[in-house]
């Protein structure tokens, strides 16, 4: 049996367990005795707030039960926020106001509310917003623009074409693509210029890199490049994340440049480094959202997710990485649209991931967190009556923070049309700031809508549909086995054409495209963001400069890669010498040639 | 009645949106066109090649990354360069393409951009509108490669099976590989990898492919081996798909014919793959140019009883058994070796997993098939 199917016999396991102790706390008088105490106790000291009309509430709202068994149900089968199972979240407070803050307006009254409207938001706001375009000059311009008003700098980086393939912007027929859609990256000295001005090492820093076929040779970039300006001593200080999700893109994306198992070896290659070297840093982000956007349904999207990062956590314990220092750099990437499963997607895979974590992997606390960063639909998202888009997007914000997201990018109405432009941004943030710091539905009080008996049939729901999944897929052999199978590939492209379909026969309601379309189809004023041939020639000429003056080194440096590479051994040590010298598009062609060519699936 | 309307279809370099072409190949192949379908993430200089070679009347572009100005317009011009202006082009991008950019790419030469909301029906429409009309007499050929395409298309166009003479040479000069087996089987998938093996054996070795995908009703086809082909999009490699256009048995009516102008045009080794085959199939039996037949087989066929009925396995001079890293592979191994040795005959049993880089199994059929090179250059590398 492979590690999937051992997650499988834990949940299923646990399940029980939690019965057991249900039944347990209503027949062993002790042991209910202990935790209806127990669960006074909690509640005595749960924090009291108040919303700015005056209303006292508790800053954790727990169901109204009194009876031994069902706390134990309670307790054991959801566990309070920040304690496992984590269904209702990975940390005790997430979006809730600080709480002395909240206190010191309630004792000071009016002179002191002028103190607070100029307060910084939390420390760590949840909203994060991916952006990239042209050279790496023009996305760090952006960068400043977009945290000029923040104190914690969290950049997500999107990268052009040629970039995710791993090729230079010099190479045949690329030329209109660079800098199209991200930034063009091809050498260590674009990665310099990319987050220029910011301080790469600080603890209000962090950078997001979503990328993945090339995933190791851009880690190594941007690693040289912060060596490049703050010396070697930063490295340690590092806080990012690289998305590096090889399983999701045979599975959905088609960004895959090396066969499945060389691939999986560079990635294992530079988590083994960055677990060791980088411990602020998440070296892989298990993504579900690229599933989702390909059309696969809600389950197919938290099954695959979750069966893809165990086979991760499998891979790198093999390596002999101990799992309390992989299991806490590891974070996942969810889709959330408006399908029903998306009331509860999010909390049934924590729950999952905690339980497959500390059974089958013997992860402690920390190993056992399913860390979320979330994205509204994008496919959800229609041209016709545009703004309507705006609706849809706010719903999905909603959906993503009842599950307890750890943060969140909300899309552009716009998008339909082009990448975003900035008056659409502009709206799409602001709309998680209303959610979170103007609406009262999130900030005053943990599980607000946690735990209806409608979330709780969808959870059931859910979670038996994940646990199907992944005895198929245990089934085919395990993920790998299945990946090489293309099963989820398949049952996802099956699962979109269905959705097609549906929208098509007008089973699924699509509101001013199949049900309510008045015709009047209004198309934003699409100012486009496109490269200029200046700018695309500029990347050229710089690329062909360092290519030039590294031309000696440039050819050491790869033999010494490819003899590395052929050895067996972890090859990033490698790589993080030749980024100084080569670029991008050399260092894939020479790992192409030893490792081989990714092989596309049809 | 008319030859069924061939057009090339592909997804731009960089770009992994492929689920909009495969509808769209569908869609065209059910309303008798044939597509050769070149996949996603293809550089210019792949889809003019391999538009060439198959000599088709038109390539339609689905593009979603950016950037399509300049990809649609450098198909364009390059197929001008090659003296292919013949080949048309046409495409799209859903909303990434705007009707400014579609005007001026229209401007440079590419016939039709279609538009988010434009249905399936009238994309066929177009194609068989625009393209479905017989080819006027064509210039000269610029270059070999397009002649040699232009005399493929005779062949299969002429009911007739009449015997085209290559004017450069009579001699057969390349080694002629078949391959056969079932579906699924790996049978692209090795080519392409000992295709590798031939490039990289000598810098002037030149190789042809001839490869075969079943018609379906109504005509048209979909052949897709280029699809998961990355080493044989190279200058060296000719490669030629034909569909089977109702023949049974897994080839063209035109392939005989085919298959003899390319052994005599200067390759050093000629590849022909069948479709997926039955087991009653000999495709290769009465055809004399053939010089080694390769039958690939999946571990997975079933019972041992199985094996006495595929004819092939009297035939062929090497069998692979691909795949075999599944578990059932061991067990295949010894069946089919005691299978072959009942035939008395010298035939290679050979173990491959074509999926794997550098496979052993895979170097060693590349072996096996060069021991047998009677090239011109094979004959004086054996001397030296």
């Amino acid at each position: 049996m492979s590690k999937l199917g051992q997650v499988v016999e834990s949940v299923e396991k646990y399940n029980q367990f939690v019965l057991d102790q249900v039944k347990r706390a209503r027949t062993d008088q002790k042991f209910g005795r202990d935790l209806l105490g127990r669960w006074n106790d909690i509640k005595a000291k749960i924090p009291t707030t108040r919303a700015p009309t005056g209303l006292p509430l508790p800053r954790l709202a727990l169901p109204e039960i009194d009876e031994p068994g069902e706390i134990a149900r309670f307790l054991f089968g959801e566990g309070l926020p920040g304690e496992f199972p984590f269904l209702n979240g990975a940390y005790r407070e997430m979006y809730l106001e600080p709480v002395r803050e909240v206190e010191s307006f309630e004792k000071n009254g009016e002179s002191k509310a002028k103190k607070i409207d100029k307060r910084v938001p939390q420390a760590e706001e949840p909203t994060r917003l991916f952006s990239g375009l042209m050279l790496a000059e023009d996305t760090n311009e952006r960068f400043h623009y977009l945290t000029r008003h923040q104190r914690t700098h969290r950049l997500s980086t999107a990268f052009d074409g040629p970039t995710l393939y791993g090729i230079d912007s010099d190479a045949d027929g690329v030329f209109g693509k660079i800098g199209e859609g991200g930034v063009a990256i091809d050498t260590v000295e674009d990665m310099v210029r990319l987050y220029d001005g910011f301080d790469l090492g600080s603890a209000n820093f962090s950078a997001s890199m979503t990328i993945s076929g090339p995933a190791p040779i851009i880690m190594a970039m941007y690693i040289a490049a912060a060596k490049r300006r703050f010396g070697p001593n930063v490295i340690p200080k590092l806080r990012g994340t690289i998305q590096a999700d090889i399983f999701k893109e045979v599975q959905a994306q088609n960004e895959t440049i090396f066969p499945i198992e060389p691939s999986l070896r560079f990635l294992t290659d530079m988590v083994e480094f960055t677990t060791r070297e980088m411990p602020r840093w998440y070296p892989i982000s298990i993504s579900g959202y690229h599933i989702g956007e390909a059309g696969s349904t809600p389950v197919q999207q938290a099954a695959y997710t979750l069966s893809n990062g165990f086979a991760y956590a499998e891979m790198f314990a093999a390596r002999g990485i101990p799992v309390d220092q992989f299991g806490p750099r590891l974070s996942f990437f969810l889709d959330c649209g408006l399908d029903v499963e998306y009331i509860a997607l999010a909390r049934v895979s924590r729950r999952i991931w905690a339980i497959g974590m500390r059974e089958v992997f013997g992860a402690g606390a920390k190993a056992q967190l399913y860390k979320l960063h979330t994205q509204t639909s994008g496919r959800s998202l229609i041209a016709a009556e545009f703004k309507n888009n705006l609706t849809r997007t706010a719903a999905e914000l909603i959906l993503a923070y009842m599950n307890a997201t750890n943060s969140c990018h909300s899309n552009s109405a716009d998008e339909p049309f082009t990448t975003p432009s900035e008056e659409w941004i502009r709206l799409a943030a602001h709309g998680q700031a209303i959610l979170l710091e103007e609406s009262g539905i999130f900030k005053h009080t943990m599980n607000m809508l946690s735990g209806s008996p409608g979330m709780k049939a969808v959870e059931r729901a859910v979670e038996a549909a994940i646990l199907d999944e992944f005895r198929e897929i245990e089934r085919l052999g395990g993920v790998l086995a299945a990946v090489e199978d293309r099963y989820q590939r398949s049952q996802i492209q099956n699962a979109s054409h269905r959705y097609e379909q549906q929208i098509n026969d007008g089973v699924r309601p699509i509101i001013g495209l199949n049900r309510y379309r008045d015709g009047s189809d209004d198309i934003p004023e699409v100012k486009l963001v496109r490269t200029p041939r200046k700018k695309q020639q500029l990347q050229v000429d710089r690329l062909a400069k360092f290519k030039k003056k590294n031309a000696e080194k440039s050819k050491r440096a790869l033999d010494k890669l490819a003899a590395v590479v052929e050895s067996g051994k972890n090859c990033f040590p490698e790589l993080l010498e030749a980024v100084e010298v080569c670029s991008l598009g050399q260092i894939t062609g020479r790992l192409q040639e030893v490792a081989g060519r990714f092989r596309p699936m049809v | 009645m008319a030859s069924p309307i061939r057009i090339l279809t592909a997804v731009p370099i960089c770009d992994g949106h492929d689920s909009a072409i495969n509808t769209i190949n569908l869609e065209f192949i059910r309303h008798g066109i044939e597509v050769v379908y070149l996949g996603y993430h293809r550089s210019v200089g792949d889809i003019v090649r391999a538009a060439i070679q198959e000599d088709v009347r038109a390539i339609g572009i689905s593009s979603y990354n950016g950037g399509h100005t300049e990809f649609f317009t450098g198909v364009v011009d390059l197929l001008r360069k090659k003296g292919a202006a013949d080949i048309k082009v046409f495409g799209g991008g859903g909303g990434t393409i705007t009707r400014e950019d579609a005007a001026a790419m229209r401007r440079k030469g590419v016939d039709e951009i279609f538009f988010a909301g434009t249905s399936l029906d009238e994309m066929v429409k177009f194609v068989h509108q625009r393209y479905g009309k017989p080819r006027g007499k064509r210039a000269r050929a610029k270059t070999s490669d397009i002649e040699l395409a232009h005399t493929l298309t005779e062949i299969e166009k002429s009911r007739k099976q009449k015997k085209i003479q290559n004017p450069r040479s009579k001699i057969q000069n390349a080694t002629v590989i078949g391959f056969t087996g079932p579906g699924g089987a790996g049978k692209t998938t090795l080519i392409d990898e000992l295709v590798l093996r031939f490039l990289n054996k000598d810098r002037q070795t030149r190789v042809a492919i001839l490869s075969h995908d079943p018609s379906v009703i109504g005509e048209g086809a979909l052949l897709g081996d280029r699809a998961t082909m990355i080493n044989s999009q190279d200058d060296r490699v000719f490669m030629r798909s034909m569909a089977t256009r109702g023949q049974a048995g897994g080839l063209s009516p035109a392939t005989h014919d085919c298959l003899a102008l390319l052994a005599r045009s200067g390759f050093d080794y000629v590849i022909i793959e069948t479709v997926g085959t039955g087991q009653e199939a000999m495709p290769f039996q009465k055809n004399g140019i053939v010089d080694q037949t390769v039958l690939v087989m999946n571990p997975d066929y079933g019972s041992r009883l199985q094996l006495q009925k595929i004819v092939m396995l009297d035939l062929a001079d090497i069998v692979v058994v691909n795949k075999s890293d599944l578990q059932r592979a061991r067990t295949a191994h010894t069946e089919i070796e005691q299978r072959l040795e009942l035939n008395r005959r010298a035939q290679r049993l050979v173990d491959t997993v074509a999926k794997r880089h550098r496979d052993p199994g895979v170097d060693k059929l590349f072996g096996l098939i060069s021991a047998s090179d009677k090239s011109k250059r094979g004959k004086e590398r054996k001397k030296s």
